[in-house]
């Protein structure tokens, strides 16, 4: 056990390395000066060489790849092109708005898909059991960001209840969370649907084996049965899927904080897309992919601590 | 032996399994009693009914399963008409335990045998109205367990997962769980099936020492005949569904009178004389979904004749407490089968 | 004896060992198995209906998408726009005909180039598995993996510029080391099979044994994954189109159209609706299709 979360964290390290290799790469992939391509129509020869110096663009390959490196080591990510303020601070500026919408939203989908799995399974055929599969079939049909804007549509214009624009955080607690409710639910809607499916699909799978049938034979109660002795096990495949999921979940964050207008990580890489500012777009995939990395680690240590049986090598 | 007073009485037990639009009889009319302290051993090919019979006895059949008609009466109560509370309350793991086929899967994985027993014995404390007990005592009371079944080191095991036990040592756990001095019946449905020979032999020897020293009945499920001669007081073949033949272990495998069982027994490599050909009986089990007319065991019986294609032969007895259902035997008389 | 003729001993040889079982009648089972699950016929009509409005939009789409009409702008469903129109009062439904050409023509494009170069990296990995070539692609995939998809596909995009082709490239390159992950461990078992042993004691080339013996038959996953991942790439095309980097207007694309649709969300609802429904509905066919492929390449599931 101890072994193999050492050997998973141990492979982190080249994995990182891998990342930001090719985040360097990147640059090489606009199309002529990237100095003039970053700076657009403001560029002067002057701004050009300047924002030259200052990104090493006139040095050649490795080292420039040994300043990136070192510069990310230091925990210095550079500075935007077009504020000026370092991508640190804007980062941290705008992941907890990111982390707010992607831990609510994920978290609160995650306890409802599971719970709505595991009952529906429990009782098959049953009001809950066909509610499941509705929910399942929108989470495929609509994704995140076409939700978002069906919600707008519904709440915001059709209905004007809720608010659309925005992180509400002039309105304190209760500004933050009706701000954070429709963005959560875009995000988390498809999550409720697809964890709710898997979930029932293996608690099924579960109540008919033949662990649960010794439980039965010796009579313990019921309700202990399915949600300590079925559940842990039904589980196991959910915790996976939820750990790749983080990755769709940043994604889906872009358009949902664009949608919103909500000031987090997504909307600032694309943002910086739009104003072609390279370091932020950098680091802010940086952070989002560093992020990914450590939510699947931690999937994956956790289900070592689910199965015991894990097996890795 | 108490004749008046059985611990178990199932009669005319008929039960069909449904799915879809097809129905299955997977026992028809089966009648049969279990004495206090006696082991009976169940004997068939797959598919036979025989794991039906124990899930029916203990109540866990699966879904698709409808009982007919028929009655189980266990310690005088009727147990097709108690209800779900009251087996979890009285019955199940106090006084009919059930250990199954295959011990890899019959304890969770994911949680430690310590957990495991001592969530049960927990339970079936509480079912008892006992005072609530410390986990102290759970815990000593499931190293108790381990012991009677022979695992060394017990409290060390407890901290154990399913997966670190072997197959032979899962078993034991799940007697150890079956087994106490409050169980009346034991059903084992091809309890030692999966597991080596030398492991089998000693699984069967600790249940009946153990089902010896509580004075529990065994209803033992088995398609291995010789498993049963060792074991088993009474012996109960059967057939599709059917009891073909029911007697004690002696007369069954000394004297059979139906010529199912006398095939089964002349299959048996240690009953034939070295060099000579083992029989294996022509043709397989048929679907319960289409049992041929007549005695189903017709079409693949030496000695079948026309009566056998058109009526169902009755459970008779032929001897003093040795049933057969066959024409041949009742009608002709007694004589020799011979297969091969 | 010259080396044709040797070539075709060792053909003729292959063909009458036949142990490689031959993967295009498989393939054709799968398929006629795939219409007899429940859905996945449906999920296959739907398809059709998508692929065949993908290649006849100029017959069947009532109106250029781009003609405008100033004067019918922001008009609801009726007689003469079917679906309605827009702000710029180009017929919203000619424009999901043209719209589908462009999703089919990503899905296609950048499922068939991830999933060839990942097979194949993949394969090779597998086959030399444990060596130092094996674990340079894993790495790989690794690191690929390591990027949330879209984000990846939307730096990819932003550096090399919005076009058709290069959203292509930029979602084929986040989504190979799936198919390469799967083709690894897939080979891993196959080349321990029987008939790749016979081949390789027979003395055929690694080449040929990777093109002839393995890869045909580690497909089937492969292929259960196509069916979702063209969804996927769907959403992520209009994804991309519908923050300005995917490909350019006024070309007629589902993620563009919802783009309009938002800047006009206060004025009409139907810019946002209709393609929303275009989206959904081409969601449900891909997944109903690629369900009723997995369970028809399953053993297990058929007998069910």
């Amino acid at each position: 056990m101890l072994k193999y979360i050492i050997k998973r964290v141990l492979w982190v390290i080249p994995t990182l390395l891998g990342v930001l290799i090719i985040l360097f790469s990147l640059t090489y992939l606009m199309p002529g000066d990237p100095a003039s391509a970053m700076l657009g129509p403001r560029a002067t020869p002057e701004l050009v060489e300047e924002l030259n110096n200052r990104l090493h663009l006139n040095e050649n390959m490795p080292t420039r790849l040994g300043y990136y490196l070192l510069g990310v080591v230091k925990g210095d990510l550079g500075t935007s092109v077009w504020s000026g303020h370092s991508v640190s601070s804007l980062i941290s500026s705008s992941l907890p708005h990111t982390a707010l919408l992607a831990v609510s939203s994920l978290g609160v989908a995650a306890v409802i898909g599971v719970f709505l799995g595991a009952f529906s399974a429990i009782r098959q055929n049953s009001p809950i059991s066909r509610f499941v599969t509705i929910v399942s079939l929108l989470g495929v049909a609509v994704p995140d960001f076409v939700a978002a804007l069906l919600l707008v549509l519904l709440f915001c214009v059709k209905f004007p209840i809720l608010p659309s624009i925005g992180a509400g955080t002039d309105g304190g607690i209760l500004g933050i969370a009706t701000h954070l409710i429709l963005p959560a639910t875009a995000l988390g809607i498809g999550w409720v649907g697809y964890l709710s499916r898997l979930t029932r699909e293996s608690m099924v799978d579960v109540l008919d084996s033949d662990y649960i049938r010794t439980a039965k034979a010796f009579a313990l109660p019921q309700r202990s049965i399915a949600y300590v002795y079925a559940l842990k096990n039904a589980i196991i495949p959910t915790i996976t899927v939820i750990g790749l999921g983080v990755g769709k979940l940043l994604g889906g964050a872009v358009f949902v904080e664009i949608i919103f207008n909500r000031p987090g990580l997504g909307k600032m890489i694309v943002d910086a897309v739009y104003a072609r500012d390279f370091p932020v777009v950098q680091g802010g995939i940086l952070v989002a992919t560093i992020l990914f990395v450590l939510a699947n680690l931690l999937a994956d240590i956790s289900y070592g601590f689910v199965n015991p049986q894990i097996q890795y090598d | 032996m108490n004749k008046e007073n059985p611990l178990l009485e199932v009669s005319n037990l008929t039960l069909d399994y449904r799915l879809g639009k097809k129905r299955m009889r997977a026992l028809d009319r089966v009648s049969f009693q279990l004495e206090k302290g006696e082991i009976l051993g169940v004997a068939g090919e797959s598919g036979c009914g025989k794991s039906t019979l124990g899930l029916s006895i203990i109540k866990l059949l699966p879904k698709i399963a409808e009982i007919k008609r028929g009655e189980i009466l266990f310690e005088g109560r009727d147990l097709l008409n108690t209800s779900e509370n009251d087996m979890n309350r009285k019955i199940r793991g106090q006084k009919i335990s059930m250990i199954f086929q295959n011990p890899q899967n019959a304890l969770n994985p994911v949680f430690t045998i310590g957990k495991q027993m001592t969530d049960i014995l927990r339970a079936q404390s509480k079912y008892k109205n006992k005072k609530m007990r410390s986990s102290r005592f759970f815990r000593d009371q499931a190293i108790g367990r381990l012991k009677s079944t022979g695992i060394a080191d017990p409290s060390a095991r407890l901290s154990n997962y399913p997966y670190e036990f072997s197959g032979g040592m899962k078993q034991r756990v799940m007697i150890g769980m079956a087994l106490s001095s409050g169980t009346s019946l034991l059903l084992a449905d091809e309890a030692t099936t999966a597991l080596d020979v030398t492991i089998e032999a000693q699984i069967n020897r600790l249940i009946s020492d153990l089902a010896a020293q509580y004075g529990t009945s065994v209803l033992y499920v088995s398609h291995n005949l010789g498993v049963l001669a060792e074991l088993a007081d009474r012996i109960m073949i059967m057939y599709a569904g059917r009891i073909f033949e029911m007697g004690t272990t002696t007369d069954v495998f000394d004297s059979p009178s139906h010529p199912y069982s006398a095939a089964l027994l002349e299959s048996l490599p240690s009953r034939q004389a070295r060099g000579k050909r083992l029989l294996s009986i022509p043709g397989i089990v048929p679907p319960l979904d289409n049992l041929p007319q007549g005695c189903s065991f017709h079409p693949r019986c030496k000695f079948a004749e026309d009566i056998c294609k058109r009526e169902v032969p009755p459970l008779e007895q032929v001897t003093d407490g040795h049933f057969s259902a066959c024409f041949l035997d009742n009608k002709r008389g007694r004589k020799r089968l011979k297969w091969i | 004896m010259n080396t044709t003729s040797s070539k075709r001993i060792s053909d003729q040889m292959n063909r009458q060992m036949s142990l490689t079982p031959r993967w295009t009648e498989t393939l054709i089972m799968a398929f006629q198995s795939v219409a007899k699950v429940k859905g996945g016929l449906i999920g296959a009509i739907f398809i059709s209906v998508m692929l065949l409005s993908a290649i006849c939009a100029q017959w069947i789409s009532p109106y250029d998408p781009n003609a405008q009409n100033i004067i019918q702008r922001f008009t609801g469903p009726g007689t003469a726009h079917l679906l309605g129109t827009d702000y710029l009062g180009r017929d919203i439904l000619s424009r999901i005909i043209y719209g589908c050409r462009i999703a089919v023509l990503v899905a296609f494009g950048a499922v068939s180039l991830s999933s060839i170069i990942g097979v194949f990296l993949g394969v090779m990995a597998g086959y030399n598995e444990g060596k130092k070539f094996d674990y340079f692609i894993i790495w790989l995939f690794d690191i690929v993996r390591s990027f949330p998809q879209i984000i990846l596909a939307l730096a990819i995009v932003a550096v090399m510029g919005p076009s058709l082709v290069n959203v292509v490239v930029a979602l084929a390159f986040t989504a190979f080391p799936f198919y390469g992950r799967i083709a690894r461990a897939q080979t891993l078992s196959v080349k321990e099979a029987d008939y790749v042993k016979a081949a390789e004691a027979m003395g055929q080339k690694p080449l040929t044994i990777i093109l002839r013996h393995i890869t045909p038959n580690i497909m089937a996953p492969v292929i259960v994954c196509l069916g979702m991942d063209m969804a996927t790439m769907i959403i992520w095309e209009s994804g991309l189109s519908f923050l300005g980097l995917g490909v350019r207007p006024p070309t007629a694309s589902w993620g563009i159209m919802l783009r309009n649709g938002y800047k006009y969300i206060q004025v009409s609802p139907w810019m946002i609706l209709w393609p929303a429904v275009a989206i959904a509905l081409s969601m449900i066919a891909f997944s109903l299709f690629s369900e009723g492929l997995r369970v028809a390449l399953d053993p297990k599931e058929r007998e069910r």
